[in-house]
């Protein structure tokens, strides 16, 4: 389903880390203007296909295009004004405050002469308020709460002005309300035109905000499309072990993951009969 | 032409600042830094003028300005001329070759010890003086060039082990730290290897002196700085937003490998071109960029780092010039001493976290 609108292909890649290969012959589409989530397992590889995408790492077979060119042969700042990138753990330096570290998203539009025009003080100051941090400008980031700090860090990126936006687990670490916050905001600009890829983890998150899904296990893609399409009980099934009942999330609508509690059960009872075992040793 | 930032729209910022813009030109210059960096300058100025004034012959301020213009005494002007002005350049450009050289060594590193003395470079300069001296017993220039590829060779070399893994946190520092303490124990060895006399000349140059220094020696130093600062100017910005680490860098449109290849590859010409002249002065690399950090708030001010350097080393020179009891004292041993101290107590002052890393 090679779809020539797509600002972001990966064709055939393998993917990974010297010389371990963490997605072999991986083929996706990204498309255009909309909210695109990686689901998946711990290390199937999630991250490592945001940072092809992201052109941190190089395949070492096949290719990224980005609007319909190998991203790898075009100048990294020009890049860097299509595709902003939001990594898993990012760093704030010492002492840094909001205003500052919102004002770095500027860097791939500034050079030595234009430093900090009047638009990069506009669009620093948007990104800031749309992201409903202009409050926090003078703060240092290491003061905030995760929430406030994850805000920062996407008005980082939004002040770099790019179309497409790749987020790695952007509400990992969040209480559930600052999650929702965040993925709102998420929605928001994915209503506003911008072209959305996140990792998350939550599945019936993905399945209320996501327009297209992603599925992977073991660096393969084992189903992509639609949530109301995609979402059944032998697809998480197959992706996580976890045998679970579908409904409709009685808010939206959109698939509800419902783990079985059969299971569960069973492990439970195992785990007290154990205990039991360990006590009466004891005695 | 310039438009002050409109409180209004403008983030706040922890201080205010000033944006000047002229047609494509555009900065931000922030208040503090602009006081730290003024005032660090004007202090310097003051340091150099009153070195030049007094040094072991006192000819105070009328007579330096007569010989300055050529019209003081013979006497005067060969004091000013021949000897003070080519040691007080050197020192300055010495000094702010170091203090660059920190200041990339310690955003390359992200950490706070991350400096030629600390990673090895500066030994390596000495190791490379020592063949010259005890091997080849060679004169002054060879001397020069013998540590000025003494410190490269270093700086390659440590490139070398950290290659394809991240500089920053401990990582460099510790492979540096490592490698400073086999060239000290190779350094030991060419000692033990040596007549008493070469020794001597050796332990002398291991001290670090301005003493003697003429203006030949003054330009060499003189263009390594010019070149150094020409790079780091472009290269500023990008080093500023690794900072924000490899990943983020790269999403912003950094050339990661590039920045850190150019970048380590400055810091040690720079400390080569200064070690090289002037031996090594211990601990201005270390403490210049901290100072500066302290005075502009900001681990981001190559340019006070640079002012900071220029000052310890020129004020140092005065002190050992004045020395003790009579006896001048080679510039090193009061850079040693002066710096070792500032380190202790800043250490000891500031534990908090905050702009040194
Ligand atoms: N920098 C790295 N070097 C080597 N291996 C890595 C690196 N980063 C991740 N891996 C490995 O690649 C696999 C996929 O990791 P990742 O893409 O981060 O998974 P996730 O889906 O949790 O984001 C894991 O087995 C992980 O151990
Ligand atoms: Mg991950």
């Amino acid at each position: 389903m090679t779809d020539s609108q797509s600002p972001l292909i990966v064709e055939d890649a393998t993917i990974g880390y010297g010389r371990v290969a963490i997605s072999e012959g991986l083929s996706v589409d990204i498309p255009e203007g909309e909210f695109t989530v990686i689901l998946g397992p711990n290390a199937c590889g999630k991250s490592t296909l945001l940072k092809a995408l992201a052109r941190m790492l190089k395949p070492t077979a096949g290719q990224v295009l980005l609007d319909g060119r190998d991203i790898h042969t075009q100048p990294t700042r020009a890049v860097a004004r299509r595709l902003g990138l939001l990594p898993q753990s990012p760093i704030a330096p010492d002492g840094i405050t909001v205003a500052d570290l919102v004002a770095r998203g500027r860097y791939p539009h500034q050079g030595i002469l234009r430093q900090w025009s009047a638009e990069d003080e506009r669009v620093v100051a948007e990104a800031m308020a749309a992201t409903d941090i202009t409050e926090l400008g003078a703060r240092g980031v290491d003061e905030l709460s995760g929430g406030q700090r994850q805000r920062v860090w996407i008005a980082m990126v939004l002040a770099q002005q790019t179309p497409l936006l790749l987020l790695d687990e952007p509400t990992t670490f969040l209480d559930i309300t600052h999650q929702i916050e965040v993925l709102d905001l998420c929605a928001k600009l994915h209503q506003e035109g911008r072209t959305l890829v996140a990792v998350l983890h939550d599945l019936n998150q993905a399945a209320r905000y996501a327009t297209h899904l992603i599925a992977m296990r073991e660096g393969d893609i084992v189903a992509e499309g639609p949530p109301a399409e995609i979402v059944t009980a032998a697809m998480v099934d197959q992706v996580f072990d976890l045998p679970c009942r579908i409904i409709d999330d009685p808010e939206t609508g959109t698939p509800l993951v419902i783990p079985s509690a059969g299971n569960r059960g069973a492990a439970s009872r195992a785990r007290e009969l154990e205990a039991d075992a360990l006590v009466k040793d004891l005695v | 032409m310039s438009a002050l930032s409109s409180p209004l729209r403008a983030p706040r910022e922890a201080g205010r600042s000033t944006s000047l813009r002229v047609g494509g030109f555009s900065i931000r210059v922030r208040h503090r830094v602009f006081v730290a960096v003024a005032g660090s300058f004007a202090v310097l100025v003051a340091v150099a003028v009153w070195s030049a004034a007094t040094g072991s012959t006192p000819i105070g301020l009328d007579r330096l300005w007569a010989a300055l213009i050529h019209e003081g005494t013979k006497g005067d002007e060969y004091i000013v001329w021949t000897l003070r002005l080519p040691r007080l350049a050197t020192g300055l450009a010495v000094g702010a070759c170091m203090g660059l050289a920190g200041a990339l060594f310690q955003n390359l590193t992200r950490n706070a010890l991350g400096s030629p003395d600390i990673l090895g470079l500066t030994q390596g300069a000495t190791s490379g003086a020592l063949v010259a001296i005890i091997v080849t017993g060679a004169s002054a220039e060879v001397t020069t060039a013998f540590a000025a590829v003494g410190a490269l060779v270093t700086g390659l070399f440590i490139w070398t082990l950290t290659r394809g893994g991240d500089p920053s946190g401990y990582r460099l520092v510790l492979i540096g730290i490592g490698t400073a303490a086999i060239l000290a124990g190779i350094n030991g060895y060419l000692l033990t290897r040596t007549s008493i006399i070469d020794a001597f000349r050796a332990i002398y140059w291991l001290t670090g002196d301005l003493a003697g220094r003429d203006w030949k020696q003054a330009a060499t130093v003189a263009i390594v700085l010019g070149a150094g600062t020409l790079v780091i100017v472009f290269l500023f910005r990008g080093m500023d937003a690794l900072r924000l680490g490899e990943a983020s860098a790269t999403g912003l449109g950094v050339r990661v490998g590039a920045t850190r290849v150019i970048a380590l590859v400055t810091a040690s010409v720079l400390t080569a071109g200064a070690v090289a002249v002037a031996g090594p002065l211990a601990f201005v690399a270390l403490a210049a960029p901290h100072i500066a950090a302290r005075l502009t708030g900001s681990a981001r001010s190559f340019t006070c780092a640079a002012i900071c350097g220029a000052l310890i080393v020129t004020a140092a020179d005065a002190v050992a010039v004045a020395g003790i009891a009579g006896r001048q004292l080679p510039t090193g041993v009061v850079t040693g001493v002066v710096g070792g101290a500032y380190l202790i107590w800043l250490l000891i002052a500031h534990r908090k976290k905050g702009v040194l890393s």
